[in-house]
């Protein structure tokens, strides 16, 4: 077995993943365009290796395999940050949700006193 | 048959007021909600005070989430029906009978703009364009012709209410085509009537070109998941409790 179809297979079983994920409603919309770009990205390339090897030679990279390197690390950078400003988000919102219902549940018990 | 008026209200002071006080010649406040999704203004004092329900969200959900909440409320409170009715006077209350009216022949009637016999909907061609592109499509899911899929002046019957008090979709902008597609999947019919709308009374949607085009991106993308997307898990749930009763 070639290393290519090894990376072929890999990227396949990503795009199924993603794929049964978003048809049992686990993975919402929002992250879905990502997460499927990133499957087609991964099969294209593992497809097609020349194709890193044209980029790398257009931006004058003399070693291709850095070229995947620097942009997957610049990927997974935003998305990284992408995450990290959701989960901010999320918090703020709990926080407003928890405080909100405090102060109705206190609306309601001094009802009852 | 009781109905419930549900209007999602996102910060609309300025309007709500005068659209419950048109509401009220036509439906009793009594049975009209107001879910005031997240509002830094008045919009919830406001219905209140003028005698309608009011639910409010903590913290800003979205249209279709506000739904949804409105959707359970009528469920949990057994009404037949909910209509779903804009805050800020784009729809008119004149029409309402006759979306009751049609729920006889279909579980879910939409308001249409573009449907023959309404009044020509005054708007850019960009915006007609984009709609009449999603109606197309639409279409082709519910296997009828809709004119106008993302119109959000709407009545759900029974069946409908129940499948939407279970799952309504949530996704920014996504709701009224989705749940169109969501709910002919479940064998539920979609029918509609022509109506007329007014000019918004508060605040010019803002549709550039640019705009058009993500909103038309978005909804697509919406509709390809949605052809190979399953049930979602609760419905499932309810289609098994219901086949489960009518054996018993």
């Amino acid at each position: 077995m070639t290393p290519q179809i090894l990376a072929i297979a890999m990227a396949a079983v990503l795009l199924i993943v993603v794929i049964v994920l978003l048809r049992s409603y686990v993975l919402p919309e929002k992250y879905a365009v990502i997460w499927l770009a990133a499957s087609v990205v991964a099969i294209v390339l593992s497809a097609w290796p020349g194709l890193l090897d044209t980029i790398a030679i257009f931006f004058g990279i003399s070693q291709p395999i850095n070229l995947l390197f620097v942009g997957a690390f610049f990927v997974l950078f935003l998305l990284l940050m992408q995450l990290t400003l959701e989960v901010a988000k999320t918090r703020d919102e709990l926080r407003k949700t928890v405080q909100k219902l405090a102060l109705e549940l206190e609306k309601r018990q001094s009802l009852d006193d | 048959m009781r109905v419930l008026v549900a209007i999602p209200a996102l910060n609309e002071a300025d309007a709500i007021g005068e659209v419950l006080a048109a509401l009220s010649a036509v439906h009793p406040l009594a049975d009209t909600v107001v879910v005031d999704d997240g509002s830094r203004d008045d919009t919830g004092r406001i219905a209140r005070t003028a005698g309608a329900h009011v639910l409010s969200h903590a913290i800003n959900l979205g249209v279709g989430a506000a739904m949804g909440t409105a959707f359970k409320y009528a469920a949990a409170n057994r009404y037949d029906a909910v209509i779903q009715f804009d805050g800020d006077g784009q729809h008119r209350p004149g029409h309402i009978a006759e979306l009751i009216a049609a729920t006889a022949h279909a579980d879910i009637v939409i308001g249409s703009r573009y449907a023959p016999g309404g009044d020509a909907f005054k708007s850019s061609a960009a915006r007609r364009g984009v709609h009449h592109l999603i109606a197309r499509v639409v279409s082709l899911y519910a296997r009828t012709r809709i004119t106008d899929a993302s119109s959000g002046f709407r009545i759900a019957g029974p069946r409908a209410l129940a499948v939407f008090a279970e799952h309504y979709p949530v996704e920014w902008l996504g709701d009224t085509v989705e749940s169109i597609v969501l709910a002919t999947r479940q064998g539920l019919t979609v029918a509609e009537i022509p109506v007329g709308m007014n000019e918004r009374a508060g605040g010019v949607p803002s549709q550039s070109v640019f705009r058009s085009i993500g909103y038309t991106g978005r909804i697509m993308f919406i509709l390809v998941l949605a052809s190979f997307r399953s049930v979602p898990p609760r419905l499932r749930e309810l289609r098994r409790r219901t086949a489960g009763e009518s054996v018993a």
